[in-house]
């Protein structure tokens, strides 16, 4: 039993990441560009083939390394080509838009590489089992948890620390005033959705070694995300960092108990979030509209 | 009693106070204006009494009745009726068009998902008689958002009196406009007050048209009420000429 | 009527264009006699018909109002599970299915426009799709009522009794798009009013400047709120029209994916444009039937229109018919 509930946790605590490494992508092209990134999902899935494709090059540390910033850059490029062209215009462009890509992508993804799963190897040193009486839980399981808090902080650290980093935070608050101030907004939303784009690669190249690669695996993550940023609070990072927590662990602990409502419960707390606080848990009050 | 009884308001946004305890009253059939330098709190006064947000602190009276913290769209039922320093209209409708809305809405039909041949035929002739009045019978068909500035702010007040207000809130009627312009809006807002007996408060820059309209003065300044008076008081007043038309001139 | 000419719809033009109109009700009624002969069926132009009456339905609120839903699939879906329930459980009797379907994609719409109305732009939007995927999953994680992913079967449209006339629409042949027509006809012209009415005025008024309707007294919140409600019920009761053409319901009916045809429907057709939305569900459901059938990438292809359309014809096909009032 105490095993059951363990590796419901652990799960949780896998899941959660995920949810706030993509939610985390998400919300900084939401917040900078006012945009919701329909193939954002599409960009972990090819975070994950690129990594695919990579490995036998480079192995799996190369990879690791190497395609989220592939993904990266085909996000600031998709931005400079594409995305752009609708700042400007109602928001319902830019969506019809991202959704349109998101099926590019994933049609685009099945065309190449099949419609069927791929593995993506690791290092057997990540695939052993913890330890005997642990075995359920593989190093690799550690290993996600852990890249994902070293990416999470390195992200947070560069919102804080660079120049660019604190410009995005700026560009948050107050658009208009940092462009008056000088600062290339227009540079600014390409490296942005690029950076949003590296984070959706690396959760890509992550769940690739744990579930394995197919064209639609960013979906399931993708609602889970939304509903991450609605119960942080649109406009804040932190904010999405605990709502994807949340309802990572939320859904987790509710597996120990009663397993066939582990995906309902995410939605009962956004409905909750609503009812309650409708501006989320960290959201300011301006920022809802 | 007075018409319009603002006690003591007070404004801040986070850090920044914007009014800091104005009061005023406006008897009925008055014409008041507004003035002050750039950042005086002149519109901010305005978006409490017409209940764009509420005060920080202190009451607002409406013919009798507490409205401090009554939503905008319940001021205007009880007659509150405003005019924004940017022209706020529907750009892409007629101007008949936008003068029928409010012509609807104050015939209490905001709600009515049908209408009847008469009543229809009824707010067809109440919307000639505004757009008369405001000197736009012959731009009915055009769209707002192509007319010239002039003509887009005398739809707009249009649309603020096809509400038939007790009081009709102008806040800087005259800006961006040519001196022909100004003319015509000044003519328009005399007979309003004048001839339809409306009581108006007004913020205006331009003190032609202030001193050619207002009963009273009321001056603010930094958030404060400077003084308050006839145009004559006013111009002889010397805290307003230090701090408002010293600085203007 | 000229698409730009409701762009207001507040007024009829003196010289109202009835000819686009009667024409437009003339092909709709020669269905079944010129579809065949251009290699369609009819139950291709009934899938027109719905998906045009929700994206009209839709319209009331994106195009009319100014508001983004991106989640109407769920009002949709909602509609065409409670039309199949009501078959399936309750009585074979098709008005019923309607009616309990458009109630319950509707109220459904109602109580949870209560909660957002107060929301704006890409918040409402997010806010929309996170409900429509609660739909989802309710629909497909209720096994035993819903029939799960597999959707719900086992029930078929019923013969309309009227007296002693007997509506025979269970069939294949044309008298069930007849049908569809009668119900599409009166949707539409109900909705027609509403846009002519002081009501429908005051979603335009939001549309054009929320900041002027608050002033001229419209409370605009509870406008939203009522015209997402509206929008709602009209896209149910497309949906119910739907379960009763395929005598089917599924999952994928309440999927942010259909929201998301819906939406290109409309912004293809022309969002400011009344008749828009069904031009759009037209070239969409055609395209996607031809699409289908020539390649196994009809995703892309799809894909494809949606960056087509959002670049290059941002106004829709309608969109770009000479305005009225610019005389």
């Amino acid at each position: 039993m105490l095993q059951v509930i363990l590796y419901n946790v652990t799960n949780g605590l896998i899941i959660g990441a995920f949810y706030v490494l993509m939610a985390l992508g998400l919300s900084l092209i939401l917040n900078l560009s006012n945009v919701i990134n329909f193939a954002h999902g599409n960009f972990l899935a090819l975070g994950g083939y690129f990594a695919f494709v990579l490995t036998p090059f480079v192995g799996f540390w190369g990879a690791l390394l190497i395609s989220p910033l592939l993904a990266g850059l085909l996000g600031f490029v998709v931005e400079r080509l594409l995305i752009r062209r609708v700042y400007r215009r109602d928001p319902v462009y830019s969506l019809l838009l991202t959704f349109g890509l998101a099926f590019i992508i994933q049609d685009a993804c099945r065309y190449i590489w099949g419609p069927n799963g791929l593995p993506l190897g690791i290092p057997d040193a990540l695939s052993r089992p913890l330890s005997p009486a642990l075995f359920f839980i593989t190093w690799y399981r550690v290993f996600m948890v852990a890249i994902v808090i070293v990416a999470v902080a390195g992200l947070f650290a560069f919102l804080r620390h660079t120049r660019v980093g604190l410009r995005i935070r700026a560009g948050t608050l107050d658009l208009e005033t940092v462009s008056t101030l000088g600062v290339n907004v227009r540079l600014l939303r390409s490296i942005n959705f690029g950076v949003g784009s590296l984070l959706a690669g690396l959760s890509g190249v992550l769940a690739a070694g744990q579930i394995g690669l197919n064209p639609n695996m960013g979906d399931d993550l993708l609602m889970p995300s939304f509903i991450a940023i609605i119960v942080g609070g649109v406009g804040s990072l932190t904010g999405t960092l605990l709502g994807g927590l949340l309802i990572g662990l939320a859904g987790a602990l509710t597996t120990v108990v009663y397993p066939a409502a582990s995906e309902a419960v995410i939605y009962v707390i956004m409905a909750v979030v609503l009812l309650i606080r409708p501006r989320g848990l960290l959201g300011e009050e301006g920022m809802m509209t | 009693m007075s018409f319009l009884e603002v006690d003591a308001v007070a404004k801040s946004f986070g850090s920044l106070v914007a009014l800091r305890g104005v009061s005023l009253s406006v008897q009925p059939g008055e014409l008041r204006a507004v003035i002050g330098p750039n950042g005086a709190g002149k519109t901010t006064f305005f978006n409490l009494i017409s209940g764009f947000f509420a005060p920080s602190a202190g009451t607002i009276r409406f013919n009798g009745r507490d409205v401090t913290r009554l939503p905008a769209y319940r001021r205007v039922s009880l007659g509150m009726a405003r005019t924004f320093q940017v022209t706020e209209v529907f750009p892409e409708l007629s101007v008949l068009e936008n003068v029928l809305i409010a012509v609807e809405v104050a015939a209490g039909y905001r709600l009515r998902p049908w209408l009847g041949r008469s009543a229809r035929a009824a707010l067809r002739g109440r919307v000639d008689e505004i757009l008369a009045l405001a000197g736009l019978g012959q731009k009915a068909d055009r769209l707002v958002g192509e007319l010239a500035h002039g003509d887009q702010r005398a739809a707009e007040i249009a649309m603020a009196l096809a509400l038939r207000p007790r009081l009709l809130l102008l806040d800087e009627p005259t800006a961006g406009m040519g001196d022909q312009e100004t003319y015509e809006i000044t003519r328009l807002i005399r007979r309003l007050h004048r001839d339809a007996k409306l009581t108006i408060v007004l913020i205006e820059h331009d003190m032609r048209v202030i001193f050619h309209l207002a009963d009273r003065i009321s001056v603010l300044d930094q958030g404060r009420l400077l003084a308050e008076g006839t145009p004559a008081e006013i111009a002889a007043n010397e805290a307003v000429q230090a701090a408002y038309l010293g600085k203007a001139a | 009527m000229n698409g730009a000419a409701v762009v207001a719809a507040i007024r009829r033009p003196a010289e109202t264009r009835w000819l686009p109109l009667a024409a437009l009700w003339a092909v709709l009624l020669a269905v079944p006699l010129w579809l065949p002969l251009v290699g369609g069926y009819t139950a291709l132009a009934g899938r027109v018909l719905v998906l045009g009456l929700a994206a009209i339905g839709f319209n009331l609120l994106l195009g009319f109002t100014g508001v983004m839903s991106f989640g109407h699939a769920a009002y949709f879906g909602l509609g065409a599970y409670g039309a199949g329930l009501t078959l399936r459980y309750l009585a074979a009797s098709t008005p019923l299915a309607m009616l309990l379907g458009t109630l319950l994609g509707g109220v459904a719409g109602t109580l949870f426009g209560l909660l957002i109305a107060r929301r704006r732009g890409v918040y409402f939007a997010m806010v929309t799709i996170a409900f429509g995927q609660v739909c989802y999953y309710i629909a497909y994680s209720w096994n035993d009522l819903t029939g799960g992913f597999d959707g719900l079967r086992g029930f078929r449209r019923a013969p309309i009794g009227l007296g002693p006339l007997v509506l025979d629409i269970a069939g294949d042949g044309p008298a069930f798009y007849y049908f569809l027509l009668g119900v599409f006809a009166a949707a539409v012209a109900l909705m027609g009013l509403l846009l002519r009415s002081p009501l429908g005025h005051s979603f335009i008024a939001i549309r054009e400047n929320e900041r002027r309707a608050r002033f001229l007294g419209i409370p605009v919140e509870r406008h939203i709120w009522l015209s997402f409600s509206i929008s709602c019920g009209f896209t149910a009761l497309a949906g119910s029209l739907y379960a009763l053409l395929n005598n089917f319901a599924d999952p994928l009916g309440l999927h942010y994916s259909l929201s998301g045809e819906i939406v290109i429907m409309t912004v293809m057709g022309g969002m400011r444009t009344f008749w828009g939305p069904l031009l759009g569900a037209a070239v969409f459901v055609v395209l996607q039937d031809y699409i289908s059938s020539m390649t196994t990438n009809w995703m892309s292809f799809i894909g494809l229109l949606f960056v087509v359309v959002v670049l290059f014809f941002p106004r829709g096909l309608l969109g770009f018919l000479p305005r009225r009032g610019a005389r």
